[in-house]
């Protein structure tokens, strides 16, 4: 028999085992806690994937911006609406729709991706997730400087609403890190799901008023309005463009988080001791 | 003071084939029923640990003994808190450093110098703190300027001086080692085992993995040896290396 007989009563050493509810939460909080550390790790990410481009991350604000101006034209004539306010409709929608379709299929590497790191030291889960989006934030920005420039082109003046695309940027995070652990937990357990997420993406774009206006669906405008991908775009891209926000996207984006944060914390709890074996 | 308790630990290994991987899969085969209980849960169960209890304290240097897949290697797991045990309960408290394979987490990407900044960051060390040590472990590698280009340009010796290197900078209290140091080169053997002597002495507990006798001899105070998964002999290192010697054997 091994010699572990214990010198001292076991319950005394051992607290009760916490709660699996207990461990993800905690997991979540040190993680947030560590701040310093996914930040590092975001621009490590960033550093090393545009090394040896002298532009960096600007790669992908002049590609949108190539975009913008190709769609702008052709698609202000589709839908007949007039280039000069359909340019900073289509500019703001694409950009955040870069946020959140990154933030989705980047969202299915969270755990694989750090596969060694994971495999190696122990560390919070969480930070993982909080690094996706910490990266696809700090890629965000790099396009978002094409808006003030746009704005102050076409001469819109840039009001008090602004704040308001502020929380809706703050939301969008929100929803970011439940979507990077609940992804990243499914893609690692199953390795078929990135590229089902890749194309269920593709075909969110086309359905999702990004680059055509709401008003075209007429008397169907609900679809789109209870869409989640069109209330976190509109919070940020109707306060920028000084004009108010549809009456829905606030609620809709609102509960798209509470029970997305439901689900993926209900998941995580549950299945957080598991990730190291999956990945 | 650091310390580690495991009672009646165990651990499930899943072991997922091409199917059980697939989520498309998983929704035919519940579609098509009968086949459920077969397919979908088409997945082998590797019993890696099973029942495993085992206190450490000060000044313990454990010894794990056993042949491939014993469960050593998942044991180590475990006590860093990499695997958490899918039955019985870890307590552990104390800074712990695995130096578990070769790679321990570098980014191909990277060069020498950030990967020791970021191995340092994975121990809780922040960055600021890290840079000011990175030349100290620059010199310990010896790799000069080689430091400055991305790790996946390095040859395998030059890989373990700087794993080595890096995931040693910060002394940890709870030393684990995983059988891995032998594929370096003669000279920077000799040096490192001057740093692990260093180490092992300034850590509170370690535990060593090997298959190497002698050098467990030399560096533990204690052993287990596990066979399938399971603590089958416990003691000093002399009397379960040689239980070892004679199961080889016999």
């Amino acid at each position: 028999m091994p010699d572990t007989a214990p010198s001292e009563p076991i319950d005394r050493l051992l607290p009760l085992a916490p709660g699996r509810a207990r461990l993800a939460r905690r997991d979540l909080a040190e993680g947030l806690r560590r701040s310093w550390m996914w930040w590092a790790l975001a621009l490590q990410d960033i550093r090393l994937r545009y090394r040896g481009s002298a532009l960096g991350p600007l790669w992908l604000t002049i590609s949108t911006l190539v975009m913008v101006v190709a769609m702008g034209f052709i698609y202000a004539r589709l839908f007949q609406t007039d280039t000069r306010s359909y340019m900073p409709y289509l500019t703001v929608g694409l950009i955040v729709w870069q946020l959140i379709s990154t933030l989705i299929t980047d969202g299915c590497q969270t755990f694989t991706a750090s596969e060694a790191v994971i495999q190696q030291v122990p560390i919070p889960f969480s930070i993982h997730a909080y690094r996706v989006v910490c990266r696809n934030f700090i890629i965000f920005a790099h396009s978002l400087v094409l808006v003030p420039i746009g704005l102050a082109a076409l001469r819109i003046p840039v009001g008090w609403r602004a704040i308001e695309a502020v929380a809706g940027g703050a939301v969008i995070a929100v929803n970011g890190v439940w979507i990077a652990i609940l992804l990243g937990m499914f893609s690692a357990r199953f390795r078929d799901i990135p590229p089902i997420v890749a194309s269920f993406v593709q075909v969110a774009f086309f359905v999702t008023p990004v680059f055509w206006p709401i008003e075209a669906l007429g008397e169907y405008r609900g679809i789109a309005e209870y869409n989640p991908l069109f209330a976190a775009i509109d919070v940020i891209r109707a306060p920028l463009l000084g004009q108010a926000t549809a009456a829905t996207s606030w609620p809709v984006l609102l509960a798209a988080t509470v029970v997305g944060c439901a689900v993926s914390f209900a998941l995580f709890a549950r299945f957080r001791s598991r990730i190291a074996y999956w990945v | 003071m650091a310390y580690v308790r495991l009672r009646d630990v165990s651990v499930e290994f899943p072991v997922y084939n091409v199917g059980s991987r697939s989520l498309k899969k998983l929704l035919l085969n519940t579609t098509a029923l009968g086949n459920i209980a077969k397919d979908a849960h088409d997945r082998i169960t590797v019993q890696a640990l099973s029942g495993i209890s085992l206190d450490l304290d000060h000044g313990d240097r454990l010894a794990l003994i056993g042949v491939n897949g014993a469960g050593k290697s998942t044991l180590l797991k475990v006590l860093a808190g990499i695997y958490e045990p899918t039955r019985g309960r870890v307590h552990a408290s104390g800074r712990v450093s695995a130096l578990l394979t070769a790679s321990v987490g570098l980014n191909p990407d990277a060069t020498g110098r950030e990967n020791i900044v970021m191995r340092g960051m994975f121990m809780d060390v922040h960055p600021r703190e890290m840079r000011a040590r990175v030349e100290e472990v620059a010199a310990f590698t010896e790799l000069g300027h080689y430091l400055d280009m991305p790790v996946r340009t390095y040859s395998a010796g030059m890989l373990i001086r700087l794993c080595f290197a890096v995931a040693t900078a910060i002394p940890p209290e709870i030393l684990l080692m995983d059988e891995w140091l032998a594929a370096g080169d003669e000279l920077f053997l000799a040096k490192a085992r001057g740093r692990m002597e260093h180490l092992i002495t300034g850590s509170s507990i370690m535990v060593l993995a090997s298959h190497s006798l002698p050098l467990l001899k030399e560096w533990c105070n204690r052993a287990i040896m596990l066979e399938g998964g399971r603590v089958v002999a416990a003691g000093s290192v002399e009397e379960v290396a040689a239980l070892y010697q004679r199961g080889g054997q016999g």
